[in-house]
């Protein structure tokens, strides 16, 4: 994705102004070309897309069909409040569309329809990044080898926020970018793990110090795979058999139970499909940030977890790569 | 919700409203909810960049009351952050503008704009609300407010604090990748005062360099700005906001950087040293707001640790958060029990007075000062009847205006260009006066 030498327009000078000082004008015209797709919208979703529709992308795709419902709308704050006729009406990919456009007229904001899974992987080819919100593993690790699989490089997010705590995973295979140094700007390059390798690694060869929720959310994952839950149709009662899947999956991994401890997973339990919009916004912050300096190529990226938890209010990043 | 944890167990005294005191053994969900959506006021000072992401954050998470006060009008430069508003807005007030689209989008929040200065309200304004958000961006700004709410704090004789006097503030603030969150429980955590320190140093080049030795673009920009302006265009008052004005200044400054061999002068950078501007950006703004609001949440329904008590952001390299614990200032001007002065035993109340006209830690903040005690009018500037009625202790001893007590006291002393009060601690230095 190079930057053309055209110049931006008069109003994307006059609106993006504060941010051009920020990260500059050659920043801000590879922005204004980069394409993304959005899969899943919730809460923490819908912050991301703000904050890069915002930052002004050039094109933002939509693909949810899930209707509204009020459940949907909870944390969500690109759709208004809408009376009980309405639910069911329409998707919520198209409300959130028309609140995004109204924030950006100058970013181009589509909905796709249909299921990402049975899109071929040409469909990829029109993005530079693809976003998956809350999702089974299966459709994240099959939407990260698509966006692998093109000849030009689709970088990958995910991001889920349950309840009070949420997590970001990024995948920009192999990545050379700038960054500041002291006056110089100087390029470097970053090698990035695929999901499944990622989530392959071994847990006795992680840090202890290693944030918590990383093998809680695993512990989940596995739990609503196991059962046939749609992600995040957990709950309390649940805890009995998490507890008892936490024992078997520390077992074989051959690490110690306290490597999850309950309470996270009682947290994530009672969490259910909620998200906490505060937590939102903190996250979709983070999130939307990568993606403005993966567009830019400009900034160094996180590699390749991020986690954040409301309880102690910490936010941290984990490398969890296989090892070379 | 979580129980209350560690350090803030002496604040579940903490009144959150008038009359009723949720009890311990309540039932969080609903009751919490009653709480945040009908009996919890808050107040956002700033509808901008942070203030429009506090709002929505608030409302959201379940804050019925919501004031919003700011006194700017929209500017397209706004636009790429301030997301409540849009292009046609340009030039409205933000705080209404603000109030307007959250109700719209978000069911059952009351949102009250204030279109005006914070110093316009009176005190009793800011006394309604439980909690107060900070998305400012001067500290003149912040002082003001900090002066008010630490005026609140009462004390008991013995510097016991009532901590139902205590008016919790979030306060955030962002440049570029960078910024920061505090929590400022008056009389508790440390004020803005008590941490003055923290903020940088205002930049101002010395008049010697702007004059004959200019070095860098803004060295140029800010000759002609403060020092040719005036002498080419005299009587003329500069007006940031006029272009012509703007270009002019540009172009003189391209003719002093090019005669000291200079470059760099442009005229995006004109504007950014003129007018001050602070580069921004969504996404700090959304982090700290965010980061602000859960504080708040905790704050009003004391569901989790709260942040102890300052944490700053960092984005420009990966991701970087540290927060760190600053303790208060004992002898803080604004918010601790009494600032500690010494007089002679035989000190007359003028003579008290005159000691604190001339201590550098406030004579700037003092013109004519009234002084009270324990609720007593020792002496009184205003109105002309209390004055005359109070004159005469001006010549008594300040100890036996005190009661006689020679371990002293605390005095309050109020004054016009206060915005608080200004507690101190007399204490009477041994010596006996021998007549």
């Amino acid at each position: 994705m190079e930057a053309e030498t055209d110049s931006l327009t008069e109003q994307e000078t006059a609106v993006y102004d504060r941010q051009i000082r920020v990260w500059g004008v050659e920043a801000q015209k590879r922005l204004s070309k980069s394409r993304v797709l959005v899969v899943g919208i919730t809460g923490v979703v819908a912050e991301v897309c703000k904050n890069i529709v915002l930052a002004g992308i050039g094109k933002l795709t939509l693909l949810d069909d899930k209707p509204l419902s009020e459940e949907a709308v909870a944390s969500n704050f690109l759709i208004p409040f809408f009376s009980t006729e309405d639910e069911g009406c329409c998707s919520i990919a198209s409300i959130c569309a028309e609140a995004l456009r109204d924030f950006n007229p100058m970013v181009h904001v589509f909905v796709e329809e249909g299921n990402v899974i049975e899109k071929p992987g040409s469909f990829f080819d029109d993005y530079d990044a693809v976003i998956v919100g809350r999702s089974s593993l299966g459709l994240r690790k099959h939407v990260n080898l698509m966006c692998r699989n093109r000849s030009r490089r689709v970088a990958f997010y995910t991001v889920d926020c349950r309840g009070s705590s949420g997590a970001v995973f990024v995948d920009l295979q192999k990545y050379a970018y700038s960054s500041q140094k002291g006056n110089a700007e100087i390029w470097q390059e970053k090698h990035f793990p695929n999901l499944e390798e990622a989530l392959s690694v071994p847990w006795s060869s992680i840090s202890k110090k290693t944030s918590k929720l990383f093998f809680a959310m695993r512990i989940i994952e596995e739990f609503e795979q196991c059962e046939g839950r749609v992600p995040g149709q957990i709950s309390c009662e649940d805890l009995p058999a998490l507890m008892a899947l936490r024992k078997k999956m520390c077992e074989s991994q051959a690490v110690g139970d306290s490597m999850v401890p309950e309470s996270v997973l009682k947290r994530l339990a009672d969490a259910g499909n909620a998200e906490l919009p505060p937590v939102c916004a903190i996250i979709g912050g983070i999130l939307g940030q990568e993606v403005v300096k993966a567009m830019s190529c400009k900034g160094e990226p996180l590699k390749n977890h991020f986690f954040f938890t409301a309880s102690d209010g910490k936010g941290v990043i984990e490398d969890i790569s296989p090892s070379q | 919700m979580e129980e209350l944890q560690g350090r803030w167990h002496d604040l579940d005294r903490l009144l959150l409203r008038p009359g009723n005191l949720v009890g311990p053994g309540f039932e969080p969900c609903a009751e919490l909810r009653d709480l945040l959506q009908n009996d919890c006021k808050v107040l956002v000072i700033g509808a901008g960049g942070l203030g429009c992401e506090l709002l929505k954050d608030l409302a959201l998470s379940g804050f019925g009351n919501i004031d919003v006060i700011d006194m700017d009008t929209i500017d397209v430069s706004n636009l790429n952050r301030q997301f409540l508003f849009r292009i046609h807005d340009v030039g409205k007030p933000k705080a209404q503008v603000a109030a307007d689209r959250i109700m719209q989008r978000v069911k059952g929040v009351m949102v009250t704009a204030h279109f005006c200065r914070i110093e316009e309200k009176d005190v009793d304004f800011y006394r309604q609300f439980q909690i107060i958000m900070l998305g400012l961006d001067s500290l003149e700004a912040r002082s003001y407010i900090n002066s008010v709410v630490c005026s609140f704090l009462e004390y008991e004789p013995d510097g016991g604090l009532d901590y139902s006097t205590i008016k919790p503030m979030v306060d955030g603030g962002t440049e570029g990748f960078k910024g920061h969150a505090r929590v400022i429980l008056p009389g508790v955590t440390p004020c803005f005062q008590c941490t003055l320190w923290l903020f940088p140093p205002q930049i101002t080049f010395p008049l010697c360099t702007l004059a004959e030795t200019p070095r860098s673009p803004a060295h140029c920009i800010e000759y002609v700005h403060l020092i040719q302006w005036g002498q080419d265009r005299v009587g003329e008052k500069f007006d940031s906001d006029s272009p012509e004005h703007m270009k002019w200044i540009f172009e003189q400054a391209v003719k002093r950087a090019t005669q000291f061999c200079i470059s760099g002068v442009t005229y995006s950078l004109t504007q950014g040293v003129v007018k001050n501007i602070i580069p921004a950006i969504a996404s700090t703004n959304a982090i700290v707001s965010a980061v602000c609001a859960l504080e708040a949440l905790k704050i009003a329904t004391m569901c989790s640790k709260g942040m102890d008590n300052y944490m700053m952001y960092v984005g420009t390299q990966g991701v970087y958060t540290h927060t760190v614990s600053y303790e208060k200032d004992p002898n803080c001007i604004m918010c601790s029990p009494g600032v500690p002065i010494e007089v002679d035993c035989s000190c007359t109340l003028q003579e008290c007075i005159d000691t604190l006209l001339n201590d550098q830690r406030f004579k700037a903040k003092l013109s004519r000062p009234s002084v009270s005690f324990q609720g007593t009018n020792l002496y009184m500037q205003a109105p002309p009847i209390l004055e005359e009625l109070t004159r005469p202790n001006l010549r008594l001893s300040l100890l036996s205006l005190m009661g006689g007590n020679p371990s002293g006291g605390v005095l309050n002393i109020n004054d016009k260009k206060l915005h608080g009060v200004l507690r101190v601690r007399v204490s009477f230095s041994k010596e006996m006066d021998t007549t």
